[in-house]
């Protein structure tokens, strides 16, 4: 298989069936978990505004008012942030990539400039990596971590890293440079609903509920 | 004229001074001392006793008094015995008898409390419920006290 | 498997809900739920942390609940838990948590993870893995009636010793009266002064109470051991008890999950709602203050400061009330750092003080509380639930420090002037 053959089957074949797994699999995984249900609170509540499901759902997004947790473990929250957003901005308002989303489901919307792209790029590996040596030196993290933390990081970085490679036309000729991004991004869509990365989708229902039984008792969390 | 009842008691007990309730509250405490055997209460409870008491001595064995009466609480969950909580209260009565009283408390009628508590604990303990004659009998010390 | 493994793993699989999949599925392994942990603070062990305390509920959830962990297990790649792992995840689950409930209110995913805590409980007392020290306290309960071997006679001990110190009649068994009082095994035995203080505020408010002959106590070591059948024995005795009385509301005493167990899980362990309202007796306070029904006279002088009991504010949602009454009895009331809803546990809830074996650990454990009171410097420490106050009698002792401590009912209650005076 020559360059082009790879890069055209990455871009059918290989997309079909990576977008298939990662929808399929995503609606598994979502029935899989919340089909077990739980049962009604029959104790009465308080009501307390601002403390609810919805509340925590969004408030969870920053640390917690007054307990110091930013300081006792930085990284975790501004590596944290730096690499989600940056994220969202390469994936969703990259030109390249909204021009594909359009090709797939027909919605399309501006991009940012693809210098500032770059850069974010750049800034989403640096938090990467240093995510990913602050996960080796921390006792916990380093305590808490199985192959699937790694794994998951990697499969995660390969397609920051490649596709920023691929932009400045750099490792591999580009054809091909382009081919192997487009091979990590699906890997990456076939391991997404089955492991830690599933919690993109499951962190809005974990936040919701625990939110809701805190807010039936009026504690905003 | 016999103290009869706690309200006669307790308006007695209030009108003594503080060294005098010290040595009355230990006489109290003494009569359920048994149930403690604590060197430490032994301790609080012979210089209670005495009529002349340096600061310096209700000081040591105020915290050695105390220590032995946070060290017999009872944990949460744990299977009560009912004569080893006795001797809670006992401590806790060593305790009264040599802490510093904060103005306008009774401190023998604390310790006269607390020993009656520990007289109930052991009532209990041995089945015979909560009937016993401590207060009759703390009676009878402060009156042979007040005539001595 | 053993009998009581197989009771194990099934109590383990019936507990699993939506909530739980949820969080074990959104678990990135951060490790922030340590940082808010005592038990890792102060030691600096990971396995201290708190969502590694759950673990063999994880690896239960995934052979039995998800597709790819369920093939795992066939093919051998992950090995089904056994009794002598639960035996060892006894440490973590019990003497290291006190289900205090601060590491569900970090994590950026949003895991309850004290819920899961408390589940994976279930699952280690059915398969015979609770700490002895607890089990004895679940034994007694269903011989005796009472965790702590508490009977009437006791109660009726306290009840003579209050009376006559205080001379109030106490009421037993009122029908039609508006509050039932219930106690804790802990202030039945350690704290009589409890009783005497509601006696005194109940008859200045001018309100009916009385306690109930067949449900006394409200301490639930069905709660802590988790054990949810015995949880609903004794929530059972409570309801049977209040509506037979026909009271309008029980009063939860100064323990921390006592409230929890009867305010919070005791409707959904005898499922159905209570017929009557539950109130910790610190929530009753704060009506009463609001509704002029509480006059004091005077104030304590000295620098005191509040601990929060974490099933009373954290987990509980009664935060301002206690400020608010201490505020009227103190000129000089001060809040330790991270006082209120983010307050740090005394360590010794969740059955924690009643294991042996765990004393070390909690000791080490108060070194949070320790440094928060270094901060404040207060002359007394005032708190609302009795078994936070013999846990932190013992902490302040092992490390000398003088700092005496009362609970907020009972202060109240000396400010209130004695009938006729």
């Amino acid at each position: 298989m020559n360059e082009m053959q790879f890069l055209t089957w990455v871009r059918g074949t290989g997309l079909n069936i990576a977008l298939g797994i990662f929808l399929l699999g995503v609606l598994w995984r979502l029935i899989e978990i919340y089909s077990l249900g739980r049962k009604k609170d029959l104790s009465a509540p308080r009501n307390v505004a601002g403390a609810s499901g919805w509340n925590t759902m969004f408030r969870r997004s920053l640390p917690p008012k007054d307990m110091g947790m930013v300081k006792k473990s930085p990284v975790s929250y501004i590596g944290g942030y730096t690499f989600h957003i940056g994220l969202g901005i390469i994936v969703f308002l990259f030109a390249p990539h909204i021009k594909t989303i359009q090709g797939l489901t027909g919605l399309s919307w501006p991009s940012l400039p693809s210098q500032f792209v770059d850069l974010v790029a750049v800034v989403t590996i640096a938090a990467m990596v240093v995510v990913l040596v602050d996960r080796i030196n921390k006792p916990v993290k380093r305590y808490l971590s199985t192959f699937e933390d790694w794994f998951t990081w990697l499969v995660t970085f390969l397609p920051v890293l490649t596709g920023w490679l691929a932009v400045r036309h750099l490792l591999l000729p580009y054809t091909t440079m382009l081919a192997v991004h487009i091979l990590t991004v699906e890997i990456l869509l076939v391991v997404l609903p089955f492991t830690k990365l599933f919690h993109a989708f499951t962190l809005w229902g974990s936040r919701y509920y625990n939110g809701a039984v805190n807010g039936h008792k009026g504690v905003a969390v | 004229m016999a103290i009869g009842n706690d309200k006669e008691f307790k308006a007695a007990l209030a009108g003594l001074a503080v060294a005098k309730q010290r040595q009355v509250a230990s006489r109290f405490a003494q009569r359920v001392f048994d149930l403690s055997n604590d060197v430490r209460v032994k301790a609080a409870l012979e210089v209670a006793g005495r009529p002349e008491i340096s600061d310096a001595e209700l000081t040591v064995v105020s915290a050695a008094a105390n220590t032995a009466r946070v060290e017999s609480f009872t944990q949460c969950g744990k299977e009560t015995d009912w004569t080893a909580q006795a001797g809670l209260f006992v401590a806790k009565a060593a305790v009264a008898c040599v802490g510093s009283p904060a103005p306008g408390s009774n401190l023998a009628w604390d310790a006269a409390m607390q020993a009656r508590m520990a007289r109930t604990c052991q009532t209990v303990a041995t089945g015979e419920g909560t009937e016993n004659r401590e207060a009759e009998e703390q009676y009878r010390i402060l009156d042979a006290f007040l005539n001595q | 498997m053993s009998a009581t493994m197989e009771k194990g793993v099934r109590v383990l699989k019936e507990v699993m809900d939506a909530p739980i999949a949820s969080y074990l599925n959104s678990c990135v392994h951060c490790g922030l739920c340590a940082e808010a942990c005592l038990f890792y603070t102060e030691t600096g062990d990971p396995k201290y942390t708190p969502i590694h305390k759950i673990e063999p509920l994880r690896r239960l959830y995934s052979q039995e609940y998800t597709l790819l962990g369920r093939l795992m297990k066939m093919v051998g790649l992950s090995k089904p838990l056994t009794d002598a792992e639960l035996g060892e995840w006894q440490e973590l689950v019990y003497n290291s948590c006190t289900l205090c409930g601060r590491c569900s209110v970090v994590c950026p995913v949003g895991n309850d993870i004290v819920y899961m805590v408390r589940k994976l409980r279930e699952g280690m007392s059915a398969s015979g893995n609770a700490p002895v020290g607890i089990k004895g306290a679940a034994n007694r309960t269903v011989t005796i009636g009472s965790p702590m071997g508490v009977k009437l006679p006791a109660v009726k001990a306290q009840m003579k010793h209050v009376e006559e110190d205080y001379g109030i009649p106490i009421p037993m068994d009122q029908e039609g009266a508006e509050y039932m009082v219930m106690l804790s095994s802990m202030e039945i035995i350690n704290f009589p002064e409890y009783l005497g203080a509601i006696a005194k505020i109940m008859q200045q408010a001018g309100k009916t109470w009385t306690l109930c002959s067949t449900a006394f106590e409200a301490t639930n070591a069905g709660m802590q051991i988790g054990n949810s059948d015995l949880a609903r024995l004794i929530v059972s005795r409570i309801v049977d008890g209040a509506e037979r009385l026909k009271v309008k509301t029980v009063i939860s005493p100064e323990c921390g999950h006592a409230y929890t167990a009867l305010r919070w899980e005791g409707a959904n362990l005898i499922g159905r709602p209570f017929t009557f309202q539950v109130k910790h007796i610190i929530e009753v306070l704060g009506e009463f203050q609001k509704s002029g029904l509480l006059k004091t006279e005077g104030f304590e002088t000295d620098r005191l400061t509040f601990h929060d009991p974490c099933q009373l504010a954290r987990r509980g949602g009664v935060i301002q009330q206690q400020r608010d009454l201490m505020n009227q009895v103190s000129k000089n009331f001060v809040e330790m750092p991270d006082a209120g809803f983010i307050n740090w546990c005394c360590g010794g809830g969740g059955g924690a003080s009643a294991i042996e074996e765990g004393e070390e650990l909690r000791l080490e454990a108060f070194k949070k509380k320790k440094s928060q009171l270094e901060a404040v410097k207060p002359d007394r420490l005032v708190t609302a639930c009795a078994n936070c106050r013999i846990v932190l009698e013992e902490g302040l002792e092992h490390y000398q420090m003088d700092i005496p401590v009362v609970g907020l009912t009972e202060m109240i209650a000396e400010h209130i002037p004695e009938k006729g005076a």
